[in-house]
Protein backbone atom coordinates (compact mmCIF):
# COMPACT_ATOMS: atom_id res chain seq x y z
CA UNK A 1 0.00 0.00 0.00
CA UNK A 2 2.93 2.31 0.23
CA UNK A 3 4.47 1.87 -3.10
CA UNK A 4 1.05 3.29 -4.33
CA UNK A 5 0.76 5.92 -2.55
CA UNK A 6 5.01 7.07 -2.98
CA UNK A 7 5.74 6.82 -6.64
CA UNK A 8 8.80 8.42 -7.33
CA UNK A 9 10.37 8.49 -10.73
CA UNK A 10 12.41 4.98 -9.82
CA UNK A 11 15.89 5.41 -12.73
CA UNK A 12 16.41 8.62 -11.64
CA UNK A 13 16.51 7.91 -7.92
CA UNK A 14 18.82 4.69 -8.57
CA UNK A 15 21.48 6.53 -10.64
CA UNK A 16 21.75 9.43 -7.87
CA UNK A 17 22.33 6.54 -5.32
CA UNK A 18 24.51 4.58 -7.07
CA UNK A 19 26.38 7.69 -8.55
CA UNK A 20 26.95 8.77 -4.45
CA UNK A 21 27.57 5.09 -3.07
CA UNK A 22 30.30 5.00 -5.94
CA UNK A 23 31.85 8.09 -4.72
CA UNK A 24 31.92 7.04 -1.27
CA UNK A 25 33.26 4.32 -2.09
CA UNK A 26 36.01 5.14 -4.28
CA UNK A 27 38.55 6.70 -2.17
CA UNK A 28 39.03 3.25 -0.22
CA UNK A 29 39.43 1.55 -3.59
CA UNK A 30 41.82 4.20 -5.03
CA UNK A 31 43.74 3.97 -1.19
CA UNK A 32 43.70 -0.38 -2.11
CA UNK A 33 45.57 0.59 -5.63
CA UNK A 34 47.91 2.85 -4.72
CA UNK A 35 49.12 0.55 -2.03
CA UNK A 36 49.87 -1.84 -4.65
CA UNK A 37 52.12 1.21 -6.66
CA UNK A 38 55.42 1.85 -6.61
CA UNK A 39 56.79 5.71 -5.02
CA UNK A 40 58.14 6.92 -8.25
CA UNK A 41 54.46 5.44 -9.60
CA UNK A 42 52.46 7.46 -7.38
CA UNK A 43 54.64 10.32 -8.00
CA UNK A 44 55.68 10.34 -11.72
CA UNK A 45 51.80 9.24 -12.67
CA UNK A 46 48.89 9.27 -10.05
CA UNK A 47 46.43 8.46 -12.78
CA UNK A 48 47.89 5.12 -13.57
CA UNK A 49 47.05 1.68 -12.44
CA UNK A 50 50.70 -0.33 -10.61
CA UNK A 51 52.71 -1.64 -13.04
CA UNK A 52 52.43 -4.90 -11.40
CA UNK A 53 50.69 -6.85 -8.20
CA UNK A 54 53.39 -6.89 -5.84
CA UNK A 55 53.13 -6.76 -2.12
CA UNK A 56 56.60 -5.38 -0.60
CA UNK A 57 55.02 -2.15 0.26
CA UNK A 58 53.01 -4.17 2.48
CA UNK A 59 56.28 -6.06 3.73
CA UNK A 60 57.95 -2.74 4.42
CA UNK A 61 55.32 -1.55 6.32
CA UNK A 62 54.55 -4.66 8.91
CA UNK A 63 58.35 -4.20 8.89
CA UNK A 64 58.35 -0.76 10.36
CA UNK A 65 55.56 -0.71 12.16
CA UNK A 66 55.00 -2.01 15.78
CA UNK A 67 51.36 -3.88 14.99
CA UNK A 68 51.54 -5.98 17.63
CA UNK A 69 51.97 -3.41 20.07
CA UNK A 70 49.48 -0.39 19.01
CA UNK A 71 46.83 -2.72 18.41
CA UNK A 72 47.81 -4.34 22.06
CA UNK A 73 47.94 -0.90 23.60
CA UNK A 74 44.77 0.29 22.05
CA UNK A 75 42.87 -2.62 22.99
CA UNK A 76 44.01 -2.12 26.42
CA UNK A 77 42.68 1.25 26.31
CA UNK A 78 39.54 0.68 25.10
CA UNK A 79 38.32 -2.47 27.41
CA UNK A 80 39.13 -0.64 30.35
CA UNK A 81 37.65 2.70 28.99
CA UNK A 82 34.50 0.87 27.94
CA UNK A 83 34.29 -0.78 30.58
CA UNK A 84 34.06 2.29 33.41
CA UNK A 85 31.51 3.95 30.56
CA UNK A 86 29.35 1.42 30.51
CA UNK A 87 29.11 0.81 34.48
CA UNK A 88 28.55 4.69 34.98
CA UNK A 89 26.52 5.23 32.12
CA UNK A 90 23.76 2.39 32.43
CA UNK A 91 23.33 3.32 36.40
CA UNK A 92 22.81 6.91 36.13
CA UNK A 93 20.66 6.20 32.71
CA UNK A 94 18.60 3.77 34.95
CA UNK A 95 18.49 6.49 38.30
CA UNK A 96 17.42 9.40 35.42
CA UNK A 97 14.82 7.26 33.77
CA UNK A 98 13.49 4.80 36.99
CA UNK A 99 14.61 6.19 40.49
CA UNK A 100 12.07 8.58 42.05
CA UNK A 101 13.51 11.85 42.94
CA UNK A 102 12.43 14.63 44.73
CA UNK A 103 13.00 17.42 42.62
CA UNK A 104 12.24 16.71 39.40
CA UNK A 105 14.01 19.48 37.89
CA UNK A 106 17.44 17.82 39.51
CA UNK A 107 16.60 15.06 37.62
CA UNK A 108 16.19 16.45 34.50
CA UNK A 109 19.01 18.58 34.78
CA UNK A 110 21.59 15.75 35.14
CA UNK A 111 20.11 14.45 32.03
CA UNK A 112 20.65 17.94 30.44
CA UNK A 113 24.26 18.32 31.82
CA UNK A 114 25.07 14.75 30.08
CA UNK A 115 23.67 15.47 26.97
CA UNK A 116 25.18 18.87 27.13
CA UNK A 117 28.33 17.05 27.07
CA UNK A 118 27.68 15.91 23.09
CA UNK A 119 28.26 19.79 22.02
CA UNK A 120 31.64 20.32 23.76
CA UNK A 121 34.58 19.71 21.58
CA UNK A 122 37.08 17.99 23.96
CA UNK A 123 39.96 19.85 22.28
CA UNK A 124 38.68 22.75 25.05
CA UNK A 125 39.61 20.28 27.61
CA UNK A 126 42.95 18.78 26.45
CA UNK A 127 45.44 21.09 28.27
CA UNK A 128 43.44 21.70 31.55
CA UNK A 129 43.18 17.46 31.80
CA UNK A 130 46.74 17.38 30.77
CA UNK A 131 47.78 19.64 33.77
CA UNK A 132 45.87 17.57 35.86
CA UNK A 133 46.84 14.33 35.18
CA UNK A 134 50.47 16.10 35.86
CA UNK A 135 49.78 17.56 39.37
CA UNK A 136 48.37 14.01 39.78
CA UNK A 137 51.70 12.72 39.13
CA UNK A 138 49.78 10.42 36.43
CA UNK A 139 51.07 11.09 33.30
CA UNK A 140 53.08 8.22 31.65
CA UNK A 141 50.14 5.64 33.35
CA UNK A 142 47.54 4.18 31.59
CA UNK A 143 45.11 5.46 33.62
CA UNK A 144 45.72 8.92 32.46
CA UNK A 145 44.35 8.48 29.15
CA UNK A 146 41.18 5.78 29.91
CA UNK A 147 39.61 7.94 32.36
CA UNK A 148 39.38 10.92 30.19
CA UNK A 149 38.49 9.02 27.06
CA UNK A 150 35.68 7.01 29.44
CA UNK A 151 34.32 10.49 30.90
CA UNK A 152 34.06 12.34 27.00
CA UNK A 153 32.59 9.19 26.20
CA UNK A 154 29.33 9.31 28.50
CA UNK A 155 27.17 12.03 26.69
CA UNK A 156 26.59 9.62 24.04
CA UNK A 157 25.84 6.96 26.23
CA UNK A 158 23.53 8.59 28.41
CA UNK A 159 21.31 10.04 25.00
CA UNK A 160 21.08 6.57 24.21
CA UNK A 161 20.65 4.82 27.10
CA UNK A 162 18.12 7.35 28.11
CA UNK A 163 15.90 7.55 24.96
CA UNK A 164 15.96 3.76 25.16
CA UNK A 165 14.54 3.05 29.01
CA UNK A 166 12.28 5.90 28.74
CA UNK A 167 10.58 4.22 25.76
CA UNK A 168 10.56 0.85 27.54
CA UNK A 169 7.63 -0.61 29.62
CA UNK A 170 8.28 -0.51 33.62
CA UNK A 171 5.78 -3.51 34.17
CA UNK A 172 8.55 -6.28 34.30
CA UNK A 173 10.43 -4.68 36.70
CA UNK A 174 7.34 -3.60 38.41
CA UNK A 175 7.09 -7.60 38.86
CA UNK A 176 10.59 -8.19 39.96
CA UNK A 177 10.28 -5.49 42.65
CA UNK A 178 6.94 -7.80 44.22
CA UNK A 179 8.95 -10.77 43.88
CA UNK A 180 11.67 -9.36 46.17
CA UNK A 181 14.44 -8.35 43.79
CA UNK A 182 16.82 -5.69 44.93
CA UNK A 183 18.65 -3.08 42.88
CA UNK A 184 21.60 -5.66 42.00
CA UNK A 185 19.75 -7.77 40.92
CA UNK A 186 17.02 -5.64 39.38
CA UNK A 187 19.98 -4.10 37.32
CA UNK A 188 21.94 -7.22 36.24
CA UNK A 189 19.03 -9.93 36.12
CA UNK A 190 16.30 -7.99 34.62
CA UNK A 191 16.97 -4.76 33.19
CA UNK A 192 20.57 -5.59 31.31
CA UNK A 193 18.68 -8.41 29.26
CA UNK A 194 16.54 -6.33 28.16
CA UNK A 195 18.48 -3.29 27.28
CA UNK A 196 20.70 -5.47 24.91
CA UNK A 197 20.03 -3.53 21.32
CA UNK A 198 21.06 -0.18 22.65
CA UNK A 199 23.78 -1.60 24.91
CA UNK A 200 25.45 -3.24 21.87
CA UNK A 201 24.99 0.09 20.18
CA UNK A 202 27.01 2.39 22.65
CA UNK A 203 29.13 -0.38 23.12
CA UNK A 204 29.77 0.15 19.54
CA UNK A 205 30.48 3.87 19.14
CA UNK A 206 31.85 3.58 22.45
CA UNK A 207 34.83 1.47 20.91
CA UNK A 208 35.06 2.78 17.74
CA UNK A 209 35.86 6.31 19.62
CA UNK A 210 38.43 4.67 21.83
CA UNK A 211 39.81 3.22 18.85
CA UNK A 212 40.07 6.46 16.49
CA UNK A 213 40.46 8.80 19.37
CA UNK A 214 43.74 10.92 18.58
CA UNK A 215 43.91 14.42 20.55
CA UNK A 216 44.09 13.44 23.44
CA UNK A 217 45.96 10.66 23.15
CA UNK A 218 48.42 12.96 21.19
CA UNK A 219 49.02 15.15 24.44
CA UNK A 220 48.50 12.50 26.87
CA UNK A 221 50.89 9.51 25.81
CA UNK A 222 54.23 10.70 25.52
CA UNK A 223 55.49 7.06 25.98
CA UNK A 224 56.44 5.17 22.92
CA UNK A 225 55.95 2.31 24.29
CA UNK A 226 52.16 3.00 25.12
CA UNK A 227 51.42 4.09 21.37
CA UNK A 228 48.18 3.83 19.84
CA UNK A 229 46.97 2.86 16.30
CA UNK A 230 45.77 6.58 15.86
CA UNK A 231 49.21 7.74 17.27
CA UNK A 232 50.98 5.37 14.99
CA UNK A 233 48.71 6.50 12.22
CA UNK A 234 49.96 10.44 13.15
CA UNK A 235 53.41 9.51 12.42
CA UNK A 236 53.18 7.87 9.36
CA UNK A 237 54.49 11.12 7.60
CA UNK A 238 57.34 11.47 9.91
CA UNK A 239 57.74 7.73 9.78
CA UNK A 240 57.80 7.13 6.28
CA UNK A 241 59.24 10.55 5.20
CA UNK A 242 59.01 10.03 1.39
CA UNK A 243 57.88 6.90 1.38
CA UNK A 244 54.74 7.37 0.25
CA UNK A 245 53.42 3.35 -0.87
CA UNK A 246 54.56 2.23 2.71
CA UNK A 247 52.22 5.10 4.24
CA UNK A 248 49.49 3.88 1.89
CA UNK A 249 50.02 0.13 3.06
CA UNK A 250 50.34 0.80 6.68
CA UNK A 251 46.58 2.75 6.42
CA UNK A 252 45.08 -0.17 4.52
CA UNK A 253 46.38 -2.65 7.07
CA UNK A 254 44.77 -0.48 9.92
CA UNK A 255 41.29 0.36 8.08
CA UNK A 256 40.87 -3.67 6.96
CA UNK A 257 39.97 -4.43 10.70
CA UNK A 258 38.21 -1.71 11.51
CA UNK A 259 35.88 -1.93 8.24
CA UNK A 260 35.78 -5.88 9.15
CA UNK A 261 34.36 -4.69 12.54
CA UNK A 262 31.84 -2.13 11.02
CA UNK A 263 30.59 -4.82 8.70
CA UNK A 264 30.40 -7.48 11.65
CA UNK A 265 28.03 -5.03 13.61
CA UNK A 266 26.47 -2.49 11.53
CA UNK A 267 22.86 -4.03 11.63
CA UNK A 268 23.52 -2.91 15.68
CA UNK A 269 24.45 0.77 14.57
CA UNK A 270 21.50 1.39 12.64
CA UNK A 271 18.95 -0.11 14.64
CA UNK A 272 20.61 1.92 18.39
CA UNK A 273 20.47 5.03 16.05
CA UNK A 274 17.00 4.23 15.04
CA UNK A 275 15.61 2.73 17.84
CA UNK A 276 14.85 6.46 19.03
CA UNK A 277 17.06 8.46 20.83
CA UNK A 278 19.24 10.29 18.09
CA UNK A 279 16.29 11.32 16.42
CA UNK A 280 15.18 13.70 19.19
CA UNK B 1 9.70 2.46 41.28
CA UNK B 2 9.36 4.13 44.58
CA UNK B 3 10.18 1.00 46.50
CA UNK B 4 13.89 1.12 45.20
CA UNK B 5 14.36 4.97 45.42
CA UNK B 6 16.44 4.98 48.78
CA UNK B 7 18.55 8.07 48.73
CA UNK B 8 21.72 5.55 49.84
CA UNK B 9 20.92 3.96 46.63
CA UNK B 10 20.59 7.20 44.19
CA UNK B 11 24.05 8.48 45.64
CA UNK B 12 25.41 5.29 44.42
CA UNK B 13 23.84 4.91 41.23
CA UNK B 14 24.74 8.87 40.03
CA UNK B 15 27.90 9.76 42.39
CA UNK B 16 30.04 7.44 39.84
CA UNK B 17 29.31 9.08 36.69
CA UNK B 18 28.83 12.77 38.18
CA UNK B 19 32.75 12.53 39.31
CA UNK B 20 33.90 11.32 36.21
CA UNK B 21 31.74 13.62 33.77
CA UNK B 22 32.63 16.58 36.55
CA UNK B 23 36.10 15.77 36.67
CA UNK B 24 37.03 15.65 33.37
CA UNK B 25 35.01 17.69 31.43
CA UNK B 26 33.04 20.39 33.84
CA UNK B 27 36.35 21.42 35.88
CA UNK B 28 38.67 21.18 33.19
CA UNK B 29 36.33 23.96 31.07
CA UNK B 30 36.88 26.31 34.10
CA UNK B 31 40.53 25.50 34.03
CA UNK B 32 40.61 26.89 30.84
CA UNK B 33 39.16 29.92 31.64
CA UNK B 34 41.48 30.30 34.11
CA UNK B 35 44.40 29.82 32.14
CA UNK B 36 42.91 32.20 29.56
CA UNK B 37 43.41 35.10 31.82
CA UNK B 38 47.25 34.48 32.82
CA UNK B 39 50.38 34.30 30.72
CA UNK B 40 51.28 30.83 31.55
CA UNK B 41 53.98 29.65 29.43
CA UNK B 42 54.92 26.15 31.33
CA UNK B 43 57.70 27.70 33.29
CA UNK B 44 56.96 29.24 37.22
CA UNK B 45 53.83 30.57 38.24
CA UNK B 46 50.76 31.51 36.45
CA UNK B 47 50.59 35.04 36.51
CA UNK B 48 46.87 37.18 36.43
CA UNK B 49 46.74 39.31 33.27
CA UNK B 50 43.54 39.71 32.99
CA UNK B 51 41.51 40.00 29.40
CA UNK B 52 45.21 40.82 27.72
CA UNK B 53 45.07 37.82 25.96
CA UNK B 54 41.40 38.39 24.59
CA UNK B 55 42.55 42.10 23.64
CA UNK B 56 45.88 40.34 21.73
CA UNK B 57 43.51 37.91 20.09
CA UNK B 58 41.46 40.12 18.57
CA UNK B 59 44.18 41.92 16.90
CA UNK B 60 45.56 38.39 15.89
CA UNK B 61 45.53 38.23 11.68
CA UNK B 62 45.89 34.45 12.43
CA UNK B 63 43.12 33.90 14.73
CA UNK B 64 40.88 35.71 12.23
CA UNK B 65 42.24 33.63 9.55
CA UNK B 66 41.14 30.42 12.02
CA UNK B 67 37.52 32.01 12.54
CA UNK B 68 37.04 32.19 8.59
CA UNK B 69 38.14 29.20 7.50
CA UNK B 70 36.29 27.62 10.56
CA UNK B 71 32.68 29.32 9.36
CA UNK B 72 33.59 28.19 5.62
CA UNK B 73 33.88 24.82 7.19
CA UNK B 74 30.55 25.24 9.19
CA UNK B 75 28.16 26.83 6.70
CA UNK B 76 29.88 24.65 3.71
CA UNK B 77 28.91 21.16 5.52
CA UNK B 78 25.25 22.77 6.69
CA UNK B 79 23.94 23.32 3.18
CA UNK B 80 25.59 20.27 2.13
CA UNK B 81 25.23 17.58 4.44
CA UNK B 82 21.90 18.53 5.41
CA UNK B 83 19.71 18.70 2.12
CA UNK B 84 22.41 15.35 0.92
CA UNK B 85 21.99 13.45 3.75
CA UNK B 86 17.71 13.96 3.83
CA UNK B 87 18.07 13.55 0.05
CA UNK B 88 19.84 9.65 0.37
CA UNK B 89 17.43 9.08 3.07
CA UNK B 90 13.82 10.02 1.20
CA UNK B 91 15.61 7.83 -1.98
CA UNK B 92 16.44 4.77 0.73
CA UNK B 93 13.03 4.94 2.47
CA UNK B 94 11.41 2.10 0.73
CA UNK B 95 13.43 -0.88 0.54
CA UNK B 96 14.37 -2.32 -2.27
CA UNK B 97 17.00 -5.04 -3.46
CA UNK B 98 20.24 -3.70 -2.61
CA UNK B 99 19.35 -0.62 -0.45
CA UNK B 100 20.64 -2.05 2.42
CA UNK B 101 24.33 -2.12 0.80
CA UNK B 102 24.17 1.07 -0.26
CA UNK B 103 23.12 2.01 2.84
CA UNK B 104 26.17 0.39 5.07
CA UNK B 105 28.74 1.52 2.16
CA UNK B 106 27.44 5.15 2.51
CA UNK B 107 28.13 4.95 6.44
CA UNK B 108 31.50 3.01 6.12
CA UNK B 109 33.31 6.41 6.16
CA UNK B 110 32.52 6.98 9.49
CA UNK B 111 33.80 4.21 11.26
CA UNK B 112 37.60 5.18 9.90
CA UNK B 113 40.03 6.76 11.90
CA UNK B 114 39.70 10.56 11.58
CA UNK B 115 43.57 10.33 11.51
CA UNK B 116 43.63 7.94 8.38
CA UNK B 117 40.59 9.83 6.39
CA UNK B 118 42.90 12.89 5.96
CA UNK B 119 45.75 10.40 4.63
CA UNK B 120 43.37 8.78 2.38
CA UNK B 121 42.08 12.08 0.55
CA UNK B 122 45.74 14.00 0.84
CA UNK B 123 46.25 11.15 -2.09
CA UNK B 124 43.03 12.36 -3.98
CA UNK B 125 43.46 16.16 -3.31
CA UNK B 126 46.75 16.79 -3.04
CA UNK B 127 47.99 19.63 -5.95
CA UNK B 128 51.03 17.43 -7.44
CA UNK B 129 50.32 14.06 -6.82
CA UNK B 130 46.58 13.91 -6.22
CA UNK B 131 44.21 12.01 -8.42
CA UNK B 132 42.12 14.98 -9.12
CA UNK B 133 44.37 16.89 -10.86
CA UNK B 134 46.34 14.00 -12.97
CA UNK B 135 42.52 13.45 -13.99
CA UNK B 136 42.25 16.83 -14.91
CA UNK B 137 45.00 16.80 -16.79
CA UNK B 138 44.96 13.29 -18.29
CA UNK B 139 41.81 14.23 -20.06
CA UNK B 140 43.45 17.70 -21.42
CA UNK B 141 41.43 19.87 -18.81
CA UNK B 142 44.73 20.80 -16.93
CA UNK B 143 44.09 24.57 -17.16
CA UNK B 144 41.44 23.67 -14.32
CA UNK B 145 43.85 22.24 -11.74
CA UNK B 146 43.73 23.72 -8.63
CA UNK B 147 45.51 24.06 -5.03
CA UNK B 148 42.60 22.35 -3.74
CA UNK B 149 44.56 21.81 -0.57
CA UNK B 150 47.75 24.23 0.55
CA UNK B 151 47.32 26.93 -1.71
CA UNK B 152 45.44 30.07 -0.44
CA UNK B 153 41.54 29.67 -0.69
CA UNK B 154 40.34 25.92 -1.59
CA UNK B 155 41.69 24.14 1.75
CA UNK B 156 38.59 24.84 3.91
CA UNK B 157 36.07 24.16 0.93
CA UNK B 158 38.21 20.65 0.68
CA UNK B 159 37.53 20.67 4.65
CA UNK B 160 34.45 20.79 4.24
CA UNK B 161 33.64 18.20 1.20
CA UNK B 162 36.30 15.82 3.10
CA UNK B 163 33.86 16.16 5.90
CA UNK B 164 30.50 15.42 4.34
CA UNK B 165 32.16 12.33 2.60
CA UNK B 166 32.78 10.98 6.50
CA UNK B 167 29.39 11.89 8.01
CA UNK B 168 27.07 11.77 4.81
CA UNK B 169 25.63 8.07 6.22
CA UNK B 170 25.73 8.63 9.79
CA UNK B 171 22.87 11.97 9.43
CA UNK B 172 21.18 9.59 6.45
CA UNK B 173 20.58 6.99 8.85
CA UNK B 174 19.05 10.19 11.57
CA UNK B 175 17.12 10.91 9.15
CA UNK B 176 15.86 7.54 7.90
CA UNK B 177 14.55 6.97 11.64
CA UNK B 178 12.74 10.47 11.47
CA UNK B 179 11.68 9.39 8.28
CA UNK B 180 9.93 5.63 9.49
CA UNK B 181 8.33 7.56 12.17
CA UNK B 182 5.68 9.63 10.33
CA UNK B 183 3.04 7.38 10.12
CA UNK B 184 1.83 6.20 6.45
CA UNK B 185 -2.03 7.66 6.82
CA UNK B 186 -1.13 10.97 6.29
CA UNK B 187 0.46 10.06 2.97
CA UNK B 188 -2.32 8.08 2.26
CA UNK B 189 -5.09 10.46 2.51
CA UNK B 190 -3.01 13.35 0.90
CA UNK B 191 -3.01 11.51 -2.13
CA UNK B 192 -6.66 10.96 -2.05
CA UNK B 193 -6.84 14.92 -1.96
CA UNK B 194 -4.72 14.64 -4.97
CA UNK B 195 -0.95 15.43 -3.75
CA UNK B 196 2.06 14.96 -5.98
CA UNK B 197 5.32 13.76 -3.83
CA UNK B 198 6.94 16.60 -4.19
CA UNK B 199 4.28 18.40 -2.81
CA UNK B 200 4.10 15.51 -0.14
CA UNK B 201 7.47 15.89 0.77
CA UNK B 202 7.36 19.52 1.04
CA UNK B 203 3.79 20.03 2.72
CA UNK B 204 4.35 16.70 5.20
CA UNK B 205 7.48 15.24 5.39
CA UNK B 206 9.78 18.10 5.77
CA UNK B 207 7.31 19.64 8.68
CA UNK B 208 6.85 16.40 10.34
CA UNK B 209 11.12 16.01 10.44
CA UNK B 210 11.01 19.52 12.40
CA UNK B 211 12.59 18.04 15.46
CA UNK B 212 14.90 16.22 13.63
CA UNK B 213 16.38 18.99 10.85
CA UNK B 214 16.69 20.87 13.77
CA UNK B 215 18.66 18.12 15.79
CA UNK B 216 20.47 17.50 12.69
CA UNK B 217 21.68 21.24 12.07
CA UNK B 218 22.70 21.51 15.93
CA UNK B 219 24.52 17.84 15.42
CA UNK B 220 26.91 19.09 12.34
CA UNK B 221 27.56 22.49 13.46
CA UNK B 222 29.01 21.44 16.42
CA UNK B 223 30.45 18.51 15.03
CA UNK B 224 32.13 20.65 12.37
CA UNK B 225 33.82 22.73 15.47
CA UNK B 226 35.55 19.10 15.76
CA UNK B 227 37.52 18.69 13.00
CA UNK B 228 41.18 18.39 13.54
CA UNK B 229 42.49 15.44 12.33
CA UNK B 230 41.95 16.03 8.60
CA UNK B 231 43.17 19.84 8.83
CA UNK B 232 46.13 18.21 10.29
CA UNK B 233 47.35 15.38 8.23
CA UNK B 234 45.99 17.12 5.14
CA UNK B 235 48.12 20.76 5.40
CA UNK B 236 48.78 21.25 9.29
CA UNK B 237 47.50 24.72 8.87
CA UNK B 238 49.78 25.92 6.51
CA UNK B 239 51.12 27.82 4.15
CA UNK B 240 51.74 29.83 7.54
CA UNK B 241 48.17 29.12 8.84
CA UNK B 242 46.55 30.22 5.81
CA UNK B 243 44.17 27.00 6.37
CA UNK B 244 43.92 27.12 10.34
CA UNK B 245 40.94 26.51 11.70
CA UNK B 246 40.54 27.33 15.36
CA UNK B 247 41.31 24.17 17.06
CA UNK B 248 43.84 23.39 14.88
CA UNK B 249 45.21 26.93 15.36
CA UNK B 250 44.74 26.50 19.64
CA UNK B 251 46.53 23.34 19.33
CA UNK B 252 49.28 24.99 17.77
CA UNK B 253 49.52 27.69 20.28
CA UNK B 254 49.09 25.70 23.05
CA UNK B 255 50.95 22.71 22.57
CA UNK B 256 53.49 23.90 19.67
CA UNK B 257 54.47 27.69 20.96
CA UNK B 258 53.52 26.71 24.74
CA UNK B 259 51.60 29.83 25.03
CA UNK B 260 49.02 27.96 26.89
CA UNK B 261 47.10 30.95 28.23
CA UNK B 262 46.58 32.84 24.68
CA UNK B 263 45.61 29.07 23.47
CA UNK B 264 43.34 28.93 26.46
CA UNK B 265 41.73 32.23 25.50
CA UNK B 266 41.29 30.73 22.26
CA UNK B 267 39.38 27.28 23.68
CA UNK B 268 37.15 30.20 25.90
CA UNK B 269 35.90 31.70 22.65
CA UNK B 270 35.38 28.53 20.92
CA UNK B 271 33.66 27.10 23.68
CA UNK B 272 31.27 30.26 24.24
CA UNK B 273 30.45 29.29 20.45
CA UNK B 274 29.51 25.85 21.62
CA UNK B 275 27.87 27.14 24.26
CA UNK B 276 25.15 29.07 22.26
CA UNK B 277 24.80 25.84 19.80
CA UNK B 278 24.32 24.00 23.20
CA UNK B 279 21.47 25.68 24.67
CA UNK B 280 19.38 26.05 21.45
CA UNK B 281 20.17 22.09 21.47
CA UNK B 282 19.08 21.51 25.09
CA UNK B 283 15.71 23.50 24.80
CA UNK B 284 15.05 21.20 21.89
CA UNK B 285 15.61 18.00 23.56
CA UNK B 286 13.91 19.22 26.85
CA UNK B 287 10.95 19.99 24.69
CA UNK B 288 10.60 17.22 22.60
CA UNK B 289 11.12 15.18 26.23
CA UNK B 290 8.03 17.01 28.02
CA UNK B 291 5.81 16.35 24.40
CA UNK B 292 6.38 12.51 24.73
CA UNK B 293 5.56 13.05 28.83
CA UNK B 294 1.71 15.21 28.30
Amino acid sequence: MMSKTRRWPKALSRIVLIMITALTAFPFLWLFVLSFKTDTEILNSPFSLPESIDFSNYERALDTLPLVKMFGNTLFVAVFALLISLVCTFMLSYAITRLEFKSKRLQNGLYLLFVAGLTIPPYIVIFPTYRMIVSMGLLGNRVSLILPLAATTMALGVLLMVGFLRDFPKEIEEAAIIDGCNIYQMCTKVVLPVIKPVLATVIIFNVLYFWNEYPISSVLVNDPQMMTISLGASMFRGRYSMDYSGMIAATVIIIIPQLLFYLLFQKNIVEGMTAGAVKG
Amino acid sequence: MHWLSKRSTKIIMVLPALILFVGFVIIPIFISVYYSVTDFTGIGEAQFIGLKNYQVLFHDRFFFVALKNTLIILIGITITVLPISFLVALLLEKPFKGSGIIQSMVFAPNVVAPILVGLIWLFILDPKMGLINAILKGIGLGSLQQQWIGGRTLTPYAVAFVYLWQVLGFYTTINMAGLRSIPADIYEASQIDGANRIQQVWRITIPMMKNTIVINTILIITGGFKIFETVQQLTNGGPNHVSDVLVTYMYYTTFTTSRYGYGMAIATVSFVFCLIFSIIYLTRVNKSMHQEEG
